[in-house]
């Protein structure tokens, strides 16, 4: 697994939403689900530029819609996780999975 | 209905054509449900938030379309937008005075003078500059000049100094309003 395969926090976050939300999802719905889901303000250029890192490092890919009048006549540039994606997250569960074991967080901070 | 003018103009300044649509797109679309949901005073509010919030992290990303010719290019044009404003700021400043016949011109008249260049300066810049690496290139040399060099330069005594931070911060929302306006009228 090469480094740029290792997830941030927020693009965890940002790849999760759009699995939930499946094939074709856009940006404003990522932002709308991760707010609805992480009760967490997000800033919609936030998800963009983390949407943008992702398809560089491949984890995701992205096609451009048709212009539409509710969208003030600007394209809606639809996502999907491709499988080095699936595979990020999969690491990054496995990563997390290690980390909580055998951890008792009652005990801990006590 | 169309959201606040200068806040999109705010987000034309820290992207590249096919992010701005992408990002406008999205915001416009939500801007539009909540007009019809919780009037347009609580929307304007919401699209200023989503764009102060979303010109950091924007401007920030390496903009991976450009190649590296059109990046260097578009760093000498910033460069040498740059270096023309410093030469133009201090010009306008020393006619000012030498307009005053050897006193020197009032202090606010010198700050509206530098700003207005500034502004000129982020208009020309967004006019020139099409990609994202270059107005990073802009912002970080403006920041080093701004924050390092211009204080020790200009040899501000310490009873000068707040007045001297005064003219630094001014240069950021000049810049950006420069910025703005080129980026809108570039859009429109």
């Amino acid at each position: 697994m090469s480094k740029g395969q290792f997830l941030g926090e927020f693009e965890h976050t940002v790849l999760l939403a759009l699995i939930r939300l499946g094939e074709g999802a856009y940006g404003a719905a990522i932002r709308a689900e991760i707010e609805v889901r992480t009760d967490r303000s997000t800033a919609i250029g936030a998800v963009h530029a983390t949407l943008e890192r992702l398809e560089r490092k491949g984890l995701v890919a992205s096609w451009l819609g048709a212009p539409t009048a509710e969208r003030g006549g600007k394209a809606k540039r639809h996502f999907r996780v491709e499988p080095a994606g699936r595979d990020a997250l999969k690491l990054a569960r496995r990563t997390l999975e290690r980390l909580h074991e055998g951890l008792s967080f009652d005990e801990t901070f006590a | 209905m169309k959201p606040p003018f200068f806040a999109r103009a705010l987000l034309a300044t820290a992207t590249t054509r096919s992010a701005y649509d992408c990002v406008s797109g999205d915001l416009h679309e939500e801007y539009i449900q909540r007009v019809a949901a919780r009037g347009i005073g609580e929307a304007d509010r919401w699209y200023w938030s989503q764009a102060l919030g979303s010109v950091a992290p924007l401007l920030i990303a390496p903009d991976a379309t450009a190649s590296t010719g059109s990046r260097l290019k578009s760093m000498l044009v910033a460069s040498v937008v740059l270096v023309s404003m410093l030469v133009a700021g201090a010009l306008a400043n020393g006619l000012l005075d030498m307009a005053f016949r050897g006193t020197f011109a009032p202090l606010w008249i010198h700050f509206t003078a530098s700003w207005l260049i500034v502004g000129i300066a982020g208009f020309v810049l967004a006019s020139l500059c099409r990609d994202r690496s270059a107005r990073q290139a802009f912002v970080g040399a403006s920041c080093f000049v701004g924050v390092i060099a211009l204080p020790s330069l200009t040899g501000f005594s310490s009873p000068m100094l707040p007045l001297a931070w005064l003219l630094l911060v001014g240069v950021i929302p000049a810049l950006t309003a420069g910025a703005s306006v080129g980026h809108a009228l570039r859009r429109s």
